[in-house]
């Protein structure tokens, strides 16, 4: 039992970082992330995870999401005022680099299911392999989700020109 | 837009700006990419949304851990909380067990108490309206089968039932068959015998062994429109259903009482009954 807490334990810091890139909120990452080691708890008598254990808790981490969201959709949302006041904080970008901003912003009007794909990749470092296997989709589905929401990004954050130009120079 | 080498994909460009590619694919892409500006300035985004993506959410993976997301300390709750729960449903049993013994103990304290009359008579009453509305089935055995009819009643009875014959006031037999003694009239099954006139209408006769006391009584009483004349003695409790004018019901309800009450010197037993 103290090797199968380790091994959760070990996963607490990238399923918070997850959980909030997801989000955007910390309070409600961390519930999400305790429901899901609770969960993991729970099946742990009946189902001894095969593959890996971040892999397994990953994919417990979105379902809870995924339920969140169909919740507060039925509710409506309602943010809280801090999670708000983070953004204008951001510095001012560097040139050639997206400002931060504009980049929290754009992730935001992604659909869920690209966002959760890109931020698995990007944000932490899953294989593409892995990461089919966690959402759940044929490799194929994977990628051409992650070139949609690549692409949607480039054009939420308004930089899509100028980069190009200054690339070809 | 691909050159005459091998095709880079969407995939391709993909992997590379997320550095997943092995050094040769890396080699490969970049110089295609060399000939292909507009794609190798989205790949050169993709790599700056990656750094930003990583600025804006990496740090939260370095925080410190709050003691209540820790496994071990949301095991020892869950323990807790599933002792606790254990501790419940065990006093929920013990509970239900409790008012389950005590309601049963209780159960003449607090049940008022019909009289069995009154059960019997309404459960003729019942079998009277349910059956007598149908034709092909409102009897079991036909009363062209008496004599198995007789013997199978009597057998469920406990007590001889000899159908009354209703002939005189233009009643004959239909048949009968068996219902279930009411739980609350400690009695035998009910056998029910059902007459018909060339009017078709329909009298029906129930009857059960006697009631555990021997009670001896007499009733005449009206009940969803229709009349119930019901005794018992210490063989047995009738109860004569029907809906024909009062006189013509007691008529009928007084030849089925003398010949199911015939002693053996052939005459019957007095009647009295009151008025319900």
């Amino acid at each position: 039992m103290t090797a199968f807490l380790d091994e959760i334990e070990a996963c607490v810091p990238a399923l918070r970082r997850y959980a909030r890139a997801l989000t955007r909120n910390a309070d409600q990452a961390d519930d999400l992330v305790q429901d899901c080691i609770e969960r993991a708890l729970r099946k742990r008598g009946l189902f001894r995870p095969t593959g890996p254990m971040q892999a397994w808790l990953y994919r417990m981490l979105l379902n809870l999401y995924r339920n969140s969201l169909r919740q507060t959709r039925r509710r409506g949302d309602h943010v809280p005022i801090e999670s708000l006041l983070i953004e204008p904080s951001t510095p001012a970008p560097q040139p050639g680099r997206i400002a931060l901003g504009e980049m929290s912003r754009a992730i935001d009007q992604l659909p869920p299911e690209q966002r959760e794909a890109l931020l698995l990749v990007v944000l932490e470092g899953v294989s593409y392999e892995e990461a089919a296997t966690i959402l759940e989709i044929p490799a194929g589905t994977l990628m051409s989700r992650l070139y949609r929401a690549r692409t949607a990004l480039r054009q939420l954050t308004g930089t899509g020109e100028e980069t190009k130009l200054r690339t070809v120079k | 837009m691909t050159g005459p080498e091998k095709a880079v994909t969407e995939a391709d460009l993909l992997a590379y700006a997320d550095g997943k590619l092995s050094a040769e694919a890396r080699a490969a892409v970049e110089a295609w990419l060399a000939d292909h500006p507009a794609e190798a300035a989205d790949v050169a985004h993709f790599q700056r949304q990656n750094e930003a993506l990583q600025a804006l959410f990496a740090p939260a993976g370095n925080e410190p851990v709050p003691a209540h997301l820790r496994p071990a300390t949301i095991a020892r709750q869950k323990s807790a909380n599933d002792n606790f729960r254990w501790r419940q449903m065990a006093a929920a049993i013990v509970l239900v067990v409790l008012g389950g013994a005590i309601g049963w103990a209780g159960r003449d304290v607090v049940t008022p108490t019909e009289a069995a009359s009154d059960v019997l008579i309404e459960s003729a009453v019942t079998a009277h309206s349910l059956y007598v509305k149908e034709n092909r089935h409102a009897v079991e055995v036909a009363g062209a089968d008496r004599d198995h009819l007789v013997s199978w009643l009597s057998n469920r009875v406990t007590q001889p039932v000899t159908p009354p014959d209703l002939s005189a006031e233009g009643f004959v037999l239909v048949g009968g068959r068996l219902l279930p003694p009411s739980e609350y009239a400690s009695t035998s099954p009910a056998a029910m015998l059902m007459y018909e006139n060339e009017a078709a209408e329909r009298v029906t006769v129930y009857i059960t062994s006697a009631l555990p006391d021997g009670t001896i009584e007499s009733e005449f009483t009206s009940r969803d429109a229709l009349d119930a004349f019901y005794w018992a003695n210490d063989k047995i409790t009738c109860t004569v259903v029907g809906d024909l004018p009062e006189a013509q019901m007691q008529t009928v309800a007084k030849k089925v009482y003398q010949q199911l009450t015939r002693r053996p010197d052939g005459t019957s037993a007095p009647m009295n009954y009151q008025r319900g």
